[in-house]
């Protein structure tokens, strides 16, 4: 792998962090909904919101397969 | 309460983020890029600033400077995507900065605005424990350590710990303040690394003008540390002439800005740190000796790694741990190497220990598990301790032959008739000797 094939795959694990970390956000406040400390509602939006971010990942995931899997073909 | 600034570019994190900050009992203001926080630092006054790494016009650490010359300089958190973005980091900005690796998690949240880090986190693949959040080691001195650690962290009084270099002085200070119930932050600064002009302005802070090059006001540690902990690491190496000036904050408990008139109370638990020994202190006059009884109201001293050798297995397995998780490596001991391990003296102690695992990790084939160590461990600080100091010309008959007869009898453990039998002289010579010195009194 070369330097500028490295920094495209940086990108991509960059882009699938992204809502990995909002999925980790969102079940902590699904969290506190069951202890009371914030409404029931916050809780079933951020448990939608969690599967949108779910998708999200996957799509990024496969963006990363085709991107690489083009570059893989190029060389 | 706390003023937080949350700075991240992506709205549906920083929305739950401040909900969850929000209700730990915090303020939190959010700016989506550098400019925004830059307008944000000029309009309020924050206590922390939670700073994405990468933000879209540029790294978080370009605010550092502007942090720099606030009057009161927050407490900064990066969080970063990446785990290896942490040493980098580290090297730049210095031991004050915490880190929040993505994905985080609430209890992070909250441990890195209480100032109490490294929470263990329960991905990590060891199960070695890590008393206080911080120290590791089973073995008795250490059992020991723990229990006065415990004790104190229960009253407000200072502490000073001595202990030879590399024994993890700044380590301890940490488990005192993570098992001490305070609200305030633990902030570390080192007495030796200021220059006397410097190291007032570094402690008590300074007044816009004050010197040349005090382009704006700034707080000193002891602000800093305000309701929490403040390390003061190489205290001995303190000018004597500042000394002074900390006594009477410490008997105060106010300080005066450099160039300031107005006192500031203050409030902290000061932990202090040496590697001199208390008898050294004593000795060479480093320390005043009224500064000594303020700071060393509970003093700590922490065994070298030669006398709890049953802990270098897990020091070893956590240090490698450690550097699997940053690296994304397997490597693992085996036995026969941590026997090895256990069989050297560590004159440099645990960062010794820990600076031979990162070579040996570096050395290593990072796609297999088994660890090369080197065929020796070596260290160019080892025979500063093990020889005595080579011979030199000009020194007098009487000097050398003190010095061996000392050195003879620590070999011994103080037992007189045997050093006595090793330097070949009978044991009234040896006495007469030590009468000589000042060692013994009359009837001993």
């Amino acid at each position: 792998m070369n330097d500028k094939e490295f920094a495209a795959l940086a990108a991509h694990v960059h882009d699938a962090r992204k809502p990995l970390n909002r999925i980790s956000m969102q079940a902590e406040l699904v969290k506190m909904a069951l202890d009371g400390s914030v409404p029931p509602d916050r809780a079933k939006q951020a448990l939608d919101k969690i599967i949108i971010s779910t998708k999200d990942c996957s799509e990024a995931l496969t963006q990363m397969m085709d991107a690489l899997g083009d570059s893989q073909s190029e060389s | 309460m706390l003023t937080v600034l949350l700075v991240d570019d992506d709205p549906e994190f920083t929305d739950v983020a401040c909900t969850i900050i929000e209700f730990l009992g915090h303020e939190v203001l959010t700016a989506a890029n550098l400019e925004e926080a830059r307008d944000w630092l000029k309009k309020e006054s924050f206590d922390h600033i939670l700073l994405d790494f990468m933000l879209p016009d540029g790294s978080g650490v370009h605010l550092f400077d502007e942090l720099d010359a606030l009057g009161k300089r927050p407490r900064v958190t990066l969080i970063t995507g990446h785990p290896s973005v942490r040493g980098i980091i580290k090297g730049l900005c210095g031991p004050n900065i915490d880190y929040l690796v993505k994905p985080i998690q609430r209890e992070e949240i909250e441990a890195v605005l209480s100032g109490k880090t490294e929470v263990q986190s329960q991905s990590s693949g060891s199960n070695i424990k890590k008393y206080f959040g911080h120290l590791i080691g089973e073995s008795k001195p250490m059992k020991e350590l723990y229990k006065l650690i415990e004790r104190v962290s229960r009253t407000s009084a200072n502490v000073m710990l001595l202990g030879e270099s590399g024994v993890g002085k700044e380590v301890v200070a940490e488990a005192i303040h993570a098992a001490s119930d305070v609200e305030g932050p633990y902030i570390a600064t080192n007495c030796g690394a200021f220059s006397k002009e410097l190291i007032g302005s570094e402690l008590f802070g300074h007044e816009k003008g004050a010197f040349t090059g005090a382009v704006g006001r700034k707080s000193g540690v002891f602000e800093q540390a305000e309701n929490g902990t403040l390390f003061l690491d190489e205290i001995t190496e303190m000018p004597i002439d500042m000394q002074p000036n900390l006594l009477r904050v410490l008997e105060n408990k106010v300080v005066i800005r450099v160039g300031g008139t107005k006192t500031i109370p203050v409030n902290c638990r000061v932990v202090s740190a040496t590697n001199r020994t208390m008898e050294a202190i004593a000795e060479s006059k480093v320390l005043r000796e009224d500064i000594y009884f303020r700071l060393a109201v509970f003093p700590i001293t922490i065994p070298p790694l030669r006398e709890r050798k049953e802990d270098i297995p897990l020091l070893a397995t956590a240090f490698i741990d450690e550097l699997n998780r940053e690296n994304e490596t397997q490597f693992s001991w085996k036995e026969g190497q941590l026997e090895t391990l256990k069989e050297y003296d560590w004159p440099g102690n645990v960062r010794e220990l820990r600076h031979f695992v990162h070579r040996a990790a570096i050395m290593s084939d990072p796609d297999k598990s088994a660890l090369e160590l080197p065929k020796t461990i070596e260290s160019p600080f080892a025979k500063k301790q093990s020889t005595t100091p080579a011979l030199q010309a000009g020194r007098t008959i009487e000097d050398v032959e003190k010095e061996l007869i000392y050195a003879t009898l620590e070999k011994v453990n103080g037992n007189k008739t045997l050093a006595a039998e090793m330097l070949g002289i009978s044991t009234k010579t040896l006495y007469n000797r030590l009468h000589a010195y000042g060692d013994l009194s009359k009837d001993d």
